[in-house]
């Protein structure tokens, strides 16, 4: 029994053996012997608790079995070994795992459930007792998607309960959303909560009967006036941004999730999409009777708290965002559809829950229409072109599609999804590769819309894109069919597009290199790709005499790479402040400038190599720095003049310099949004890496400050002199207001690009009359772009913080009352973010 | 709390990769490999915390700044180290990347071993961490052992197997003795 259980995977337990392995062979070598001679096999079948969990988890994925026979089979499979105790008691809590992991197939698990319930109905009495339980506890740790994913089990389990069933706990939860609403118009669990409740309707009422219309109607009458106001939020984390003068037109998730619902229950909940396996053929009438017949259950009460809580992952209200939402045939649902909502939520779920194996991730993507009620798609890989040819009536949604728009959903959320970015990457990445005919041309769908719509997208989603993109094409040989958009090529490089161009181009020579990505481009985009780009090294510029200074520098590199004497640089160094006082050149600039490119240059080889000569060097870049905020901003100016090619290299250095301080953050800002923008007259606001290497300095203070404020207390802070008005120790205060200091000069410095205040904007000499007025309002645009993005950057970080110090006084307040601990837990959290440091 | 089996696997079990050369091992026969070292069935799990990972099947070409482009995507490096050729001290095909927390490397393993750098599917492994020496390949002649005996043309790490490369050479200077030291200095 042992040995099948191992069979899932893991080789744990000591497994391990030689020997075995080549035991485990020959015996299927004698196992195909034995069929031969024989029916009788020499492996009996799994046991039953196997052969139950195997087809209880893969329950659906077979689109060629009918689902009635699929869950009348495990349903008698559990019913006639009842006995064995083991498959009793893996059965409540596989059906539970399988809700939480692979919500797509809960429908069918409940249908298993109610089928059970027939003939062994204290099962079902356990395993509601257990769902009620694990609801409770996931309400307490405010673990809302658990929550939603165990109520939507339930739903299902709707007609095995007994009176109402499910709405008072659905009735509870919105009581206290209604709480916190009033209480607050930024609350977002009560948003989450009535999310929740919406989205557990349609599944009681696809099996309800009796009153249940009326109870959800009373419901949803209820729910209107939150789901219906648009949130104070939104928004901050609408996707697109709109212009001035312009609306959004993105509506709310839960407004839409309101409408939707209304107008299904006024079609008498047809709910077309949501599969109903217990469905029977005509003659089984004795089946459906004895199911109706079975008995019903006293739902255990479910306890909700009073104070409900956020749980592990901040809230925010989220929006329906669509990659196929202007097709002149509906290849996804509409977003009136009720099915738009469904489909969209159960995919979300799984891709969110199952990030630990994006193949199976890729694959129920790929599978969708196994879950939902037959007819509810097209068939799988059905051209775009040809929806056009299915007749009326009959759906036209692309599974495929509808597949993609999920992850683009999570890809492009504000203010960012659960998982890493690039998570979402590999799943497309994966889904494209288990099924390249059906995936690749969707995605060249999705690519095309965003691309079109990219002007009108927020910024920080707009990068996002182009690093997918990028990302995307190097695991598909960087194919794609660039000539499309050959005509922006000659777009001034402020133009939205034009931007976007020459940004992805700039990120797949990075994943690869000039000379691979130049064959792939039609010619008109070579000339994007400059000579520079195709050196390995850059060139020195002080190797020939047309730069001044260049002896000095030349003679710098040379002593650098020989690891001269700190006295002999000295002087080198004070030659060039001499020289430089009588060129009237500020001394201490110039120097850094050849100190600084000599040492870039030595260290040119690699990362390995430029991370080592700035190590060895780190003193006197330092002093440079301590010296003048001048000097500091030439450290990084020279960084990016030299690798001007190759702005990845110059990204990761300033990373690493940010780390030594040699950089401060707010020399990375001011130089980008004051210094450059303003000697481009805005142009650097259009260049990617200028917004990648500003965004990933922001990245970089705001996770030092959530990881710095997120530190449980440690025992001696209870009595410390804390500081007034606040929960937080004067070392958590000064990296606070450092991150609030660098969002307000953030903002000092963009509000007049944003307004067209800018003085190198009203004194530009770039172009005049109708030219600079259309200039000018792209640099504007540029600017309102930048502003907007880092603005709800602050909102969100400062969000953050204000949670922490709630936290924390509660955990002070604890740490009160309790004596104190002999072995508290040391400041780890600080220790780390001291290593990040360095 | 009980561990519970998920109900598919985990792309991020350091086992995984431990398994699937212990297969190989056991198919083809090889002797050794540079994951050679690897703890088998570790009672105190050495890579619970582990921030490093072991990257391999890299072209040799593939460059320090195209591996921080891509494997930055799961969060910061701390350090980067390419594997070499133990007497070229020229890249033979894997890396050690570490990151600062375990998570990333968790991460890295989830979401970008198994996706392609360079346009080579790559593979990555938890690694209990860098140390000295590690940064050589293991093989014969200086690289990895892998390319040793490979069969296959592999234009990315250098054609050929190199002992079969090698095999014509080494017979016309058969007095020799076959120190593997011998490689690096034959030109």
């Amino acid at each position: 029994m042992a040995d099948y259980d191992r069979r899932g995977g893991d080789r744990g337990g000591g497994g391990y053996s030689r020997k075995r392995r080549y035991n485990r062979a020959d015996d299927d070598d004698q196992d195909r012997g034995d069929r031969r001679g024989g029916p009788r096999r020499r492996f009996n079948e799994p046991p039953p608790h196997v052969r139950v969990r195997r087809q209880l988890i893969g329950i659906a994925e077979n689109p060629m079995r009918p689902w009635h026979e699929e869950v009348q089979g495990i349903a008698s499979l559990m019913c006639d070994n009842y006995d064995d105790t083991l498959l009793r008691d893996n059965f409540v809590n596989l059906c539970l795992q399988v809700a939480l992991e692979q919500p797509l197939k809960t429908p069918f698990v409940a249908a298993v459930v109610l089928l059970v319930n027939t003939n062994k109905s204290e099962l079902v009495e356990r395993l509601l007792s257990r769902l009620t339980e694990a609801i409770e506890e996931r309400i307490g740790q405010g673990e809302w998607r658990d929550v939603k994913l165990y109520l939507k089990l339930l739903g299902c389990l709707q007609s095995c309960l007994e009176g109402d069933g499910v709405f008072p706990v659905l009735e509870e939860l919105f009581a206290r959303a209604v709480d916190l609403q009033t209480a607050s118009s930024e609350d977002t669990i009560g948003t989450e909560l009535v999310k929740i409740i919406l989205l557990t309707i349609p599944y009681i009422m696809a099996t309800a009967s009796g009153d249940a219309a009326q109870k959800a109607a009373d419901l949803m009458d209820k729910t209107d006036i939150i789901a219906s106001e648009p949130h104070a939020l939104q928004t901050l984390i609408d996707p697109y941004h709109a212009g001035a003068g312009e609306e959004s037109s993105t509506s709310s998730l839960i407004g839409l999730l309101q409408k939707q619902l209304q107008h299904e229950a006024g079609k008498g909940w047809e709910l077309k999409c949501i599969p109903r396996p217990l469905t029977f053929p005509n003659e089984d009438i004795e089946l459906q009777s004895r199911l109706d017949e079975a008995k019903k259950h006293v739902l255990p009460v479910i306890k909700v708290p009073e104070a409900v809580v956020a749980g592990p992952r901040p809230l925010f209200p989220e929006v329906y965002f669509s990659v196929y939402s202007d097709q002149d045939v509906e290849s996804v649902p509409p977003t009136t559809d009720i099915a738009a909502s469904l489909i969209r939520d159960a995919l979300l779920d799984g891709i969110n829950v199952l990030d630990f194996n994006r193949n199976a991730v890729a694959r129920n993507l790929i599978e969708v229409d196994c879950y939902f009620a037959a007819k509810t798609f097209t068939a799988r890989a059905t051209p775009f072109d040809r929806l056009r040819d299915i007749e009326l009536g009959r759906s036209t949604w692309k599974p495929e599609d509808v597949a993609v728009d999920a992850v683009f959903s999570q890809l492009l959320q504000l203010p960012g999804p659960e998982h890493k970015l690039v998570y979402y990457h590999s799943v497309l990445t994966e889904a494209c590769k288990q099924a390249p005919a059906a995936i690749a041309p969707s995605l060249g769908r999705a690519i095309r819309f965003l691309y079109r719509n990219s002007p009108r997208m927020d910024l920080e989603l707009v990068y996002r894109f182009m690093d997918w993109f990028s990302h995307h094409l190097s695991n598909f040989g960087f194919t794609w069919k660039w000539i499309e958009w050959v005509e922006d090529v000659s777009l001034p490089d402020l133009d939205p597009s034009k931007a976007f161009i020459m940004g992805a181009i700039d990120k797949e020579i990075r994943l690869s290199f000039a000379q691979r990505i130049k064959n792939t481009l039609p010619e008109p985009y070579q000339q994007l790709i400059s000579a520079d780009k195709e050196k390995d090294v850059p060139d020195f510029k002080y190797a020939t005499d047309d730069f001044p200074f260049a002896a000095e520098g030349r003679e710098l590199a040379s002593l650098l790479r020989k690891k001269g004497a700190e006295d002999e640089i000295q002087a080198i160094i004070e030659k060039i402040h001499a020289d430089a006082l009588d060129r009237n050149l500020d001394p201490l600039v110039t120097s850094t400038d050849v100190f600084v490119t000599a040492v870039l240059h030595m260290g040119s080889k690699t990362l390995s190599h430029v991370l080592a000569a700035i190590e060895r060097n780190k003193d006197r870049l330092l002093n440079v720095g301590a010296a003048s905020d001048a000097a500091r901003e030439q450290i990084l100016q020279s960084t990016i003049d030299y690798w001007a090619a190759h702005p990845g290299v110059a990204i990761t250095i300033v990373q690493k310099m940010l780390n030594y301080n040699i950089l401060a953050p707010q020399t990375v800002t001011r130089w980008a949004l004051t210094t450059t923008a303003g000697k481009t007259a805005g142009d650097a606001l259009a260049q990617t890496h200028i917004y990648e290497l500003v965004f990933n300095t922001v990245l970089k203070v705001s996770s030092r400050v959530r990881a710095t404020v997120s530190a449980p207390p440690a025992a001696q802070d209870r009595d410390s002199d804390a500081v007034m008005d606040s929960s937080f120790d004067a070392d958590q205060e000064a990296e606070i207001k450092a991150m609030r200091d660098l969002f307000r000069a953030m903002e000092d410095a963009l509000v007049p690009w944003a307004n067209g205040s800018k003085d190198e904007m009203i004194e530009g000499e770039f172009g005049n009359g109708d030219g600079k007025s259309e200039r000018d309002a792209l640099v504007k645009r540029w600017g309102a772009r930048w502003l907007r993005v880092f603005r709800r950057r602050a909102a969100i970080e400062e969000a953050f913080v204000q949670e922490a110090g709630k936290k924390r006084e509660a955990a002070l307040a604890a740490l009160a009352a309790a004596p104190a601990e002999p072995n508290a837990e040391p400041e780890k959290n600080g220790d780390e973010s001291l290593d990040i440091i360095e | 709390m009980v561990m519970v089996r998920n109900t598919v696997d985990r792309l991020d079990k350091p086992s995984a990769y431990f398994n699937a050369a212990g297969k190989r091992r056991h198919q083809q026969h090889n002797r050794r490999d540079e994951e050679e070292d690897k703890p088998q069935e570790p009672i105190d799990d050495p890579l619970k915390d582990a921030t490093t990972l072991y990257v391999g099947n890299l072209s040799f070409y593939t460059t320090e700044e195209q591996v921080y482009e891509l494997f930055s995507k799961c969060g910061e490096i701390k350090r980067l180290i390419m594997g070499l050729d133990r007497f070229n001290k020229t890249p033979c095909g894997f890396c050690f990347v570490e990151y600062y927390t375990h998570q990333d490397a968790l991460d890295c393993m989830k979401y970008i071993g198994g996706t392609k750098l360079d346009e080579r599917i790559i593979r990555t492994d938890l690694d209990p961490g860098f140390e000295e020496g590690r940064q050589y390949g293991r093989g014969k002649s200086g690289g990895q052992v892998r390319d040793e005996y490979r069969e296959d043309y592999d234009e990315g790490r250098g054609g050929l197997g190199r002992a079969i490369q090698q095999e014509q050479r080494l017979r016309e200077t058969e007095r020799r003795d076959v120190d593997e030291g011998d490689y690096g200095r034959l030109k």
